[in-house]
């Protein structure tokens, strides 16, 4: 598959590393340069730096083409832009997207995204261990 | 009409001023708390509340009475949140009419298409008159037709103008005139209330008919 990242902090940087592994044709797009180098050396990946709500370094980073898109930056706003315009402008079939806010990421499930909620997954991986703690 | 405005930077805050004065009912948010006081200190009031919150969050938008809200403006200056926070409002409270300011040019067509209303972009809109070497004529020709006090003026700062060396915040323009831009050295420039007006600056202003003409003769050094 052709995958687009949106971000490359610890998440995107991860997630390039694993889907390059795989074998996947892996970009990745943050606005600021010096994100790239948490890349590990030798990854297999292309970068692109700008902003990922900005329709033209999209393209440049091939949404024309793109099999998927993960929306992976430090800002929910962003990612859900980011989202939006990989679905519904340039029909990527798979779209996920990362939303902190959890009655955000309610909403959101609501109109259509595909969405990971970190924080509620934490949440409730905490609560297991915990339950497992007192059985 | 009852109106949520999210983001109450200068744009925010002069629309409130604006739309206060035409007696709507306007709620400001802004996640600044500085900028949240500004305007409460300013415009609190009947026609003015005021939230200090997260414009992009449903909660947030649910404790400052969106479901009373019959039009939405989104104005703070990162578009994504402009975005989002328009489509909360339209898609999941279903207020009838939203309107977002981009920085971006480019995103007029993206939000359009993801289901906002009417969007603004000042950058595209003073990049354009400029590039057409716009016939003000033509345009009050429009404006004439479609707001009948509204007209664009053009004029050139004169060493003996009592606005010359002053900052915009500091001259008192008519209540609703603006100054769209002014050029100088060939180069054109969206002032703010900071900015200075030079000698021979060409300054593109608008506002009412009754207005412009005295602003005008003070901008030439006509009068005092």
């Amino acid at each position: 598959m052709y995958i687009i990242i949106a971000g490359c902090g610890k998440i995107g940087a991860n997630l390039v590393k694993k889907l390059s592994n795989e074998g996947h044709d892996v970009v990745v797009i943050d606005p600021n340069e010096e994100s790239f180098s948490q890349l590990e050396n030798g990854t297999n990946c292309l970068t692109v730096t700008g902003m990922s709500i900005d329709e033209d370094v999209l393209k440049s980073a091939g949404i024309e083409h793109a099999d998927a898109l993960c929306a992976v930056t430090s800002d929910d706003n962003v990612n859900i832009m980011t989202a939006q315009i990989a679905k519904q402008l340039y029909h990527v079939p798979h779209v996920v997207t990362r939303c902190y806010d959890p009655d955000k990421d309610e909403v959101l499930r609501q109109m259509g995204l595909c969405t990971i909620c970190p924080t509620m997954l934490t949440v409730d991986r905490i609560g297991t261990l915990l339950e497992q703690v007192e059985e | 009409m009852r109106i949520i405005i999210v983001g109450g930077g200068n744009v925010g805050y002069y629309l409130v001023k604006t739309l206060m004065a035409e007696k709507h009912h306007i709620m400001l948010i802004d996640n600044n708390r500085a900028r949240c006081e500004r305007v409460e200190n300013a415009f609190g009031g009947s026609y003015v509340e005021v939230t200090h919150g997260d414009g992009t969050s449903a909660n947030c938008l649910r404790d400052a009475g969106i479901y009373h809200a019959e039009a939405f403006i989104a104005v703070t200056g990162q578009d994504q949140n402009n975005l989002v926070s328009c489509q909360l409002a339209k898609d999941y409270f279903g207020v009838k009419r939203t309107i977002a300011r981009v920085k971006n040019p480019k995103n007029i067509r993206v939000f359009e298409q993801l289901g906002v209303d009417s969007v603004i972009s000042s950058t595209a809109r003073i990049a354009g008159s400029i590039d057409q070497e716009l016939d003000w004529a033509d345009v009050n020709t429009l404006l004439a037709k479609q707001a009948t006090h509204v007209r664009v003026r053009e004029a050139l700062v004169d060493p003996d103008s009592p606005y010359r060396g002053k900052q915009l915040g500091a001259i008192g323009l008519p209540k609703g005139m603006i100054l769209v831009c002014l050029v100088r050295d060939g180069e054109a420039i969206i002032p703010d209330g900071e900015t200075k007006l030079m000698e021979d600056d060409n300054v593109v202003i608008l506002g009412s008919e009754n207005d412009l003409p005295g602003v005008i003769a003070k901008i030439r050094g006509e009068a005092r």
